[in-house]
């Protein structure tokens, strides 16, 4: 099965400092891919380079074997990819109807076709409807990081990016949440979820990349890696720090 | 009876500054500039029309409907060409390169038009008044006043209930994030700022109807402007409106008390607000 | 357990080396360049010592808003307010009250001084761009209060006669001692602190407040230190332009033209460097003399060329220069010197 996005010697910087030291990945259609590090390792560096928030060379990131790499952020969105950004990003000022809807708005000026509207949005997370008009400040972390997925699936993409949506929140709000994404790759989105939780991280995807410093320091199946392989990749033992 | 009279002239002299402060607070609101040229723009486009509508004739309607659309297209081109390269966090750039621009403009328009004062041939309207409850209004400031109040409303509804206001008040938020929702901040931008520039041509009718222009006199509404934003609070639209009828009630009452301490009032006034609540009369307090 | 042992460790015999050769040579030329501007009444010509004073005012005046810009981030169009306050100020004084004229012109920067307090805290909260359309606000309020002001005989300005007591020798010998004075407390004074601690301070401010803030910098104080500094400047240069002139007037005084000259020579020059400053304020000069009789043209491309360098160098000449070679003429960085590797 072909890659839908996939990753070649990417390169990344901010300014002088190298973030990324060619980083090779690929996800399938269908599938949850989950990236695990620690703080620092380049999971969201990564992200932001696939998404355009930083400059990279063309030929590094492909997209149905397109080279992509580089484009304008909202090109990427009329791509197919959309992202959950760290730190969930939502338009403050602004009702959750009103952040929503502006992916909607954004989707049908493109003429994006998808499964995802207003209404299926509310079956996944029903308190989106109860506080259609509330001010997104107001929310919760764990309803804010709801609209923030919402907003993300209302741009109809065939590739999600979902970077740390645990951080910050209550572990009850997390099982709900990651209750969500089995529903979200059944309608046929592949995913790329960034989390710190590994055990979480494992129990949600199918293959996970484990990050260190820059470079990916381990593959494989989720149900096949170990505690303790994922441990040594994790923290770097047997991997030389430059 | 004269103080009330000053207080309907000053709301409807702040009538004519709320059609100069709508765009100011669009501009900053969204993008965080200010067009410094912001002035200059609405005397360089009346002293276009005063100069279409002596050539060819024009009533001020025709005149207007020439403006505004001219007016949008330079907005956009402003944006384009100048300041989508300078916005983002540091305001340096977008000051240096607007106030660049307002000197460039007002000597060119020096060039052109050299310094005389002029004004637009309103064909007897500038002289027509109404009688309301006993007193004359002029026919012409109420006519800016109803306007200043249609676009004000009207730019209200559109950041409110249209896909392109929708649009600004993200980029506004979170520029990145609006980016990652699939909104294009540049093309955004660039609407915002013919929309802005596009009000100054409405502006720039019935500036040239109520009084003379000349070059020179960009920097002073680009103050009134700006004060009236301030007064008001910043950015909100509603609240350049008010900013505008506080700073026009200001200015009347001083021109009351004498005609050389008309301006100076509006000017002390602003400063009275800036050193008391300086989020604007209307603004919310930052925490 | 036992303590683990604790590795003694000397300093290492470095050295701070903080004059360049290019420094030097710099140093010895403008001190000469001073000295040349004091000694004017015994080589120019008096036309010759108006027009380097105007020079030397310039230079003040672009300096002070590079300050201010530069490096505490506070962008002013509004710095003529200080010029004219100092200005009439002067006036006022030397020929109202009979005091000396060049006493006068020290006592007139308590006026700027005193004025940039209030007006301070009143503006700087507002936004970048709204302080510094403020600033000329506040510069439009103190020409329409001089205006109407009595004292200052209002609108129809003020001259300063007292000064046909002096045979034209001493004045000039005054105005060539005062500029030199202004350049050295200005330009000068401006390296110095910049070479000081504060200089460490302010630099940390220019490239990241919030980090410099962090290390213990008191950017608030810091910022209201250097406006009153930047006004007490203007003032100067005002009061001696003004002296030269021997006439005020509200429209004179308060002039925006003073930004706009300031704005062209430190953004074509370069932000944020006192060799940038020279520069600029040297190609104003010469383009002045050259083409200010094209009038409003002049100023077109003035305005467009200040609006390019926003948009595409905003680094200025100094800037494209020292991205090249690393040869300042005022140094003013740190350098550790381990003698042993030399």
């Amino acid at each position: 099965m072909t890659a839908v996005l996939s990753t070649h010697g990417l390169v990344a910087r901010y300014g002088d400092f190298q973030a990324l030291y060619g980083v090779d990945t690929e996800l399938h259609p269908g599938e949850a891919v989950a990236l695990i590090g620690a703080n620092g390792a380049g999971k969201s560096t990564f992200l932001r380079s696939i998404m355009g928030l930083l400059p990279v060379a063309r030929e590094m990131v492909l997209l149905d074997g397109e080279p992509v790499g580089g484009t304008a952020t909202d090109r990427m969105v009329q791509k197919g990819i959309a992202i959950v950004p760290e730190g969930r990003r939502l338009f403050t000022g602004m009702s959750v109807e009103d952040n929503l809807r502006v992916a909607i708005d954004q989707a049908a000026r493109v003429g994006a076709k998808g499964g995802w509207s207003l209404s299926r949005l509310h079956q996944l997370f029903p308190i989106l409807k109860e506080k259609a008009r509330a001010q997104v400040q107001s929310l919760s972390g764990g309803q804010q990081q709801m609209v923030a997925i919402g907003r993300a699936l209302l741009c109809q993409p065939r590739v999600l990016l979902c970077d740390e949506i645990s951080l910050g929140l209550a572990p009850k709000v997390i099982r709900e949440i990651y209750a969500a994404l089995p529903e979200i790759r059944a309608a046929g989105t592949a995913m790329i979820v960034v989390e710190q939780d590994v055990g979480l991280a494992q129990s949600a995807s199918d293959r996970l990349y484990c990050m260190l410093e820059g470079r990916v320091t381990l593959t494989g199946r989720s149900s096949d890696v170990t505690r303790e392989q994922i441990g040594k990749a994790y923290f770097g033992a047997g991997h030389a720090v430059v | 009876m004269q103080w009330f009279d000053a207080l309907v002239q000053g709301i409807l002299l702040g009538g004519m500054y709320a059609q100069y402060a709508l765009g100011m607070a669009l501009m900053f609101g969204v993008m965080r500039i200010v067009n410094i040229s912001h002035g200059d723009l609405v005397i360089l486009l009346s002293l276009i029309g005063i100069s279409m509508a002596t050539a060819w004739g024009l009533a001020p309607v025709s005149v207007l409907i020439i403006l505004v659309p001219l007016a949008v297209l330079m907005g956009w081109v402003l944006q384009k060409a100048v300041l989508n390269r300078v916005v983002g966090s540091d305001p340096l750039p977008s000051l240096i390169a607007t106030f660049g621009l307002s000197i460039a403009l007002q000597n060119l328009m020096l060039q052109i038009w050299s310094a005389n004062s002029r004004s637009l041939p309103g064909h007897g309207i500038e002289s027509q008044s109404i009688e309301i409850g006993g007193i004359y209004i002029g026919l012409l400031p109420l006519i800016v006043l109803a306007v200043a109040t249609g676009l004000t409303w009207g730019v209200d509804l559109m950041l409110k209930h249209t896909r392109f206001g929708r649009a600004l008040r993200a980029a506004s938020a979170d520029v990145e994030a609006a980016s990652m929702t699939g909104i294009n901040p540049r093309a955004v931008y660039a609407l915002a700022t013919a929309v802005a520039v596009g009000i100054l041509g409405f502006a720039a009718v019935f500036q040239s109807l109520r009084s003379t222009v000349a070059p020179a006199d960009g920097p002073a509404q680009l103050i009134y402007a700006f004060e009236a934003v301030i007064i008001g609070g910043m950015g909100a639209v509603w609240g350049a409106f008010l900013g505008s009828m506080v700073l026009g009630i200001a200015q009347a009452i001083g021109f009351r008390i004498d005609p050389g301490f008309g301006v100076l009032a509006g000017h002390l006034v602003f400063l009275i607000v800036l050193a008391t609540r300086p989020q604007g009369l209307f603004g919310k307090a930052s925490t | 357990m036992s303590a683990i042992p604790f590795a003694t460790t000397e300093a290492p015999a470095v050295q701070v080396q903080r004059q360049t050769g290019s420094g030097r040579i710099a140093m010895t030329l403008a001190v000469l360049g001073v000295v040349a501007v004091a000694a004017m009444p015994w080589w120019a010509s008096t036309g010759t010592i108006r027009s380097i004073l105007v020079l030397c005012c310039y230079i003040a005046v672009a300096q002070m808003w590079n300050l201010l810009a530069g490096y505490a981030g506070l962008v002013s169009v509004g710095q003529q307010a200080f010029m004219g306050a100092a200005g009439y100020a002067l006036f006022v004084l030397a020929q109202t009250f009979g005091i000396n004229p060049f006493l006068a012109v020290f006592l007139s920067l308590l006026v700027p001084a005193v004025l940039a307090v209030p007006i301070y805290f009143l503006l700087h909260r507002l936004d970048g761009p709204y302080f510094s359309i403020g600033t000329w606000v506040v510069a439009e309020v103190f020409r329409l209060v001089c205006s109407n002001l009595p004292i200052v005989n209002a609108g129809a300005g003020m001259s300063l006669r007292v000064m046909k007591d002096y045979s034209a020798f001493e004045r000039n010998v005054a105005m060539s001692l005062l500029c030199a004075a202004m350049l050295l407390l200005t330009v000068g004074g401006s390296y110095w602190l910049l070479r000081s601690r504060y200089g460490l301070a302010l630099i940390a401010m220019r490239d990241n407040p919030v980090a410099a803030a962090s290390q213990g910098v008191n950017v608030a104080r810091l910022r209201f230190l250097i406006y009153v500094a930047s006004a007490v400047g203007c003032g100067l240069a005002g009061a001696i332009y003004f002296m030269a002139q021997l006439r005020i007037t509200p429209g004179s005084a308060f002039d925006p033209m003073w930004a706009n000259v300031a704005i062209f020579i430190v953004m074509v020059g370069g932000i944020g460097s006192i060799e940038g400053v020279l520069i600029g304020a040297l190609i104003f000069f010469i383009a002045d003399r050259w083409f200010g009789e094209y009038g409003a043209t002049y100023f077109v491309v003035l305005g467009l060329m200040t609006l390019l360098v926003a948009l595409y160098a905003r680094t200025g000449i100094w800037g494209l220069i020292s991205k090249r070679w690393d040869a300042p003429w005022f140094p003013i960085r740190r350098k550790l010197v381990d003698p042993n590797r030399q």
